[in-house]
């Protein structure tokens, strides 16, 4: 009997193990694309080069957690809501690094960017990029605490991220149409604000794969086809 | 428990009844049967020899008489055994009786005995037979039997007396069982509810027991226990509100992870420096709670090299505070390892360090780039690179112009450290409000004219009079009005309002300029601070206007808040107080 709690109370370890590393993933991302975002407002390309080089540590991290995750599958063959626990991070992990990877190209266009002159001053772009990591940070902690309402939550919001690349879409076309000099700059631009979009994409494809784990219910492509989405 | 204990008690007197008397059953059973059958068997015997006197011819004709005096049967045998007389039965249909045992030792011994189940009466029968001679030689037996239903009857009679004894002896027992195991559990009752209210945590004083045995022994253990454990209690509860204490009014953070590595306890120092930036955060893990990375970091080395670990993290995205962590573990819990986390809030000696580093960067660079201008200037000069009078005239007027700047430079950072050390002198005096803005308005109307910017001032009459210098004030406006125009781009508004809260008039300036970034409001007020240095510096400015302003402010009483959103304008809004400092 002893010997069995033990051992039972090391799995809840292992377990607990797997929701911190999935925490610490997400916090490097959110802070790779705040840190993106703040070499492109503070036209700052060191800090750039830095989110590139971060990005080694989030693939690490990646790569052991979907280990740990195989090794708990192997060893414990976890069930029902185990089960759904270890395959959902398993997702979330892929998630995560796809953000970590979108960090990495805003931080490439910042790169670009800041070699020339200033076309406007970024107001959307960092309001987005704070809904973005709002976003992350929540899908995660719905992941952790199994909150279906704030999984809901990270859902409408990317529905504003939606909107605001759209503004940003149309804003910037203006700018190209007034002044060809500008496309260059303007696409950069376009491309820095999409990475965005899909980031929250991303948040909420982890929104979904949480009310999977906790009804066992699945609500991707729901509202739409991902593929609609994808960039051409 | 009393019934147990009463039945207990009960149950051994049961037992002891019973032991004894069947003991007794054992002893007397036998006895009386031995003695009643001797005394029977003597009794015949005598009857025996009565018989034996008597001639053979008068035996006959009496036995049936003798028989019924003696109360038993009597058979006249031969010396064959073959029966001549008996009292109850026909002789003829009576067989040879020479090999009766009795018969036998009679002629063996003189007299004889025998106790035999009689399958006609169905009782035991008890034979006893004598000799009758003639000059030593034997001519019959004389055989009387009687019965032994006698005896039976006597130990029924006896046994009847015994178990009547037994009964009264039980109801005995009993009553007895009912007294003293009530008065053995009386006190063990006592201490019984003394120690459940005990347990119950009431506050219970002693026990005290009328008794003087063993259990008075044991109460009196169980008070001192008790004593014992209350002082115990009262120990452990000072040491622990002192330590509360400690953790409470301390002003380092204080965070306990149980063996779980859960957060167990959170003190309101580190409550307060999270800021309920976090939430709940108890239960969780740090990376749950805290989500921070270094900290983590921190935190699993720790786990690995079991020794304290310090850390200096950043927590928090919109208002980060910097805290020196240091994780070590709880050796007061054996068995199962706590970690303490001790957070120590450096956030402001951080910025103060930024602050002076910064200071002494900007004051440096200052001075340097109109000292550059200068010697630059009068070195061509001197050079004589140039010799026209005109090229000479205008090096002079630039070399003149960034000393003047200097000069301004170091009266602002006079003026800054004057009000520091408390050297200025307030004039203090009844200022209203328009008068002190018309004061103002007109020496930054020109500036605003070139860039079509209005500045619209909607200021009531009724508003009461400031306690303030007049000087200071109009200094005040001018620096705040000229930022606004400054950092508003062309044909836009200032707006000035005023109204009274609290003990304070707030005047409220408002543009639609540029804005300021949310992170870097806080800085303003720094010397030398500007959010967006090649750009300031362009518009002719020392960086010290707004530190002097909020020195001046702070200096009369006041306070100065700035809201701002990036892209929309800017909100300065400045505290008078109305009462008289």
């Amino acid at each position: 009997m002893e010997e069995r709690r033990h051992t039972s109370s090391h799995y809840e370890m292992e377990l607990q193990e797997i929701k911190n590393a999935l925490i610490y993933i997400g916090v490097l991302t959110e802070k790779a694309i705040q840190m993106a975002m703040q070499s492109l407002t503070e036209r700052n390309s060191d800090i750039a080069h830095k989110v590139i080089k971060d990005d080694e540590e989030i693939d690490k991290m990646d790569t052991e957690l979907e280990e740990r995750c195989i090794k708990i599958l192997a060893l414990r063959q976890p069930t029902a809501i185990d089960l759904r626990f270890i395959t959902t991070a398993i997702k979330i992990t892929g998630h995560l690094e796809r953000i970590g990877d979108m960090a990495v190209n805003i931080a490439e266009k910042a790169i670009q960017l800041n070699e020339e002159p200033k076309l406007k001053p970024y107001i959307d772009l960092p309001r987005m990029a704070d809904l973005v990591a709002e976003m992350i940070k929540d899908s995660l902690d719905s992941f952790i605490r199994s909150d279906l309402r704030m999984a809901e939550k990270v859902r409408q919001t990317e529905q504003v991220t939606d909107d605001i690349n759209e503004q940003i879409f149309r804003e910037l076309l203006t700018f190209m149409m007034e002044d060809s000099k500008s496309i260059h700059r303007a696409l950069l631009i376009m491309q820095v604000s999409k990475n965005l979009e899909r980031i929250a994409d991303h948040a909420k494809g982890i929104a979904d794969m949480v009310t999977y784990m906790v009804t066992g219910d699945c609500v991707r492509h729901q509202t739409y086809p991902l593929d609609e989405k994808e960039p051409a | 428990m009393k019934r147990n204990l009463f039945l207990k008690i009960l149950f051994s007197y049961l037992v002891i009844v019973c032991l004894s008397f069947f003991i007794l059953d054992l002893l007397i059973k036998d006895e009386i049967k031995k003695v009643m059958t001797g005394k029977i068997e003597s009794e015949l015997l005598t009857y025996a020899e009565l018989i034996d006197l008597n001639s053979a011819q008068k035996m006959s004709e009496q036995l049936k008489q003798i028989a019924r005096i003696s109360g038993s049967r009597v058979t006249l045998v031969d010396a064959q055994g073959k029966v001549f007389a008996d009292s109850g039965k026909d002789i003829a249909q009576l067989e040879n009786h020479f090999n009766r045992p009795e018969l036998q030792e009679a002629r063996l011994r003189g007299k004889g005995k025998s106790i035999r189940f009689s399958q006609s009466i169905g009782v035991d029968m008890l034979y006893v037979a004598i000799p009758m001679k003639s000059k030593s030689q034997i001519t019959g037996y004389v055989r009387l039997a009687r019965p032994l239903d006698d005896v039976q009857r006597v130990i029924e009679k006896v046994y009847q007396s015994i178990f009547l004894a037994m009964m009264i002896v039980m109801v005995i027992a009993l009553v007895i069982a009912l007294v003293f195991s009530y008065r053995l559990a009386a006190p063990i009752r006592a201490m019984e509810r003394f120690t459940e209210r005990l347990r119950q945590g009431e506050p219970s004083g002693t026990i005290i027991l009328k008794t003087s045995d063993e259990t008075k022994k044991l109460a009196d253990n169980i008070n001192y226990l008790v004593d014992e454990l209350q002082s115990q209690i009262r120990l452990a509860n000072e040491e622990k509100s002192k330590l509360m204490t400690a953790f409470t009014s301390m002003t380092e953070g204080v965070l306990i992870l149980d063996a779980e590595d859960k957060i167990e306890f959170v003190n309101s120092a580190l409550s307060n420096m999270l800021a309920c930036q976090y939430g709940d955060i108890n239960g969780k893990t740090l990376m749950e709670a805290l989500r921070n990375v270094d900290l983590q970091k921190a935190f699993l080395k720790f786990r690995q090299t079991h020794a304290t670990v310090f850390e200096e993290v950043t927590l928090g995205s919109i208002e980060p505070v910097i805290l020196s962590v240091s994780i070590s573990s709880v050796h007061n819990y054996p068995g199962e390892e706590k970690v303490m986390v001790v957070f120590h809030d450096v956030t402001r000696l951080k910025k103060l360090e930024k602050i002076r580093v910064d200071f002494v960067a900007n004051v440096t660079h200052e001075i340097r780039t109109p000292l550059t201008a200068i010697i630059g200037y009068l070195e061509t000069i001197q050079t004589g690179a140039t010799s026209s009078n005109e090229d000479v005239k205008k090096f002079i007027d630039i070399s003149l112009k960034q000393a003047g700047r200097l000069n301004r430079l170091v009266e602002d950072l006079l003026v800054i450290s004057k009000i520091e050390l408390g050297e200025i002198k307030f004039h203090f005096e009844e200022v209203s409000i328009r008068d002190a803005l018309e004061g103002a308005i007109p020496l930054v109307e020109a500036k605003a004219g070139l860039k079509k910017i209005n500045i619209h001032s909607n200021v009531q009459e009724n508003l009461p009079q400031l306690w303030a210098d007049r000087d200071r004030i109009t200094q005040i406006l001018v620096n705040i009005l000229d930022n606004a125009v400054k950092f508003t781009p062309e044909d836009g508004s200032v707006f000035i309002e005023a109204e009274q809260k609290d003990n304070y008039a707030v005047l409220t300036i408002t543009d639609t300029g540029i804005g300021i970034p949310k992170e870097e409001i806080r800085r303003l007020g720094e010397r030398f601070y500007r959010v967006d240095r090649s750009r300031s510096r362009d518009l002719g400015g020392t960086g010290l206007g707004l530190s002097i302003v909020k020195h001046l402010m702070i200096a009369q009483g006041g306070k100065i808040e700035i809201e701002s959103q990036l892209g929309r304008g800017t909100k300065v809004s400045l505290f008078f107080p109305l009462q008289k400092v």
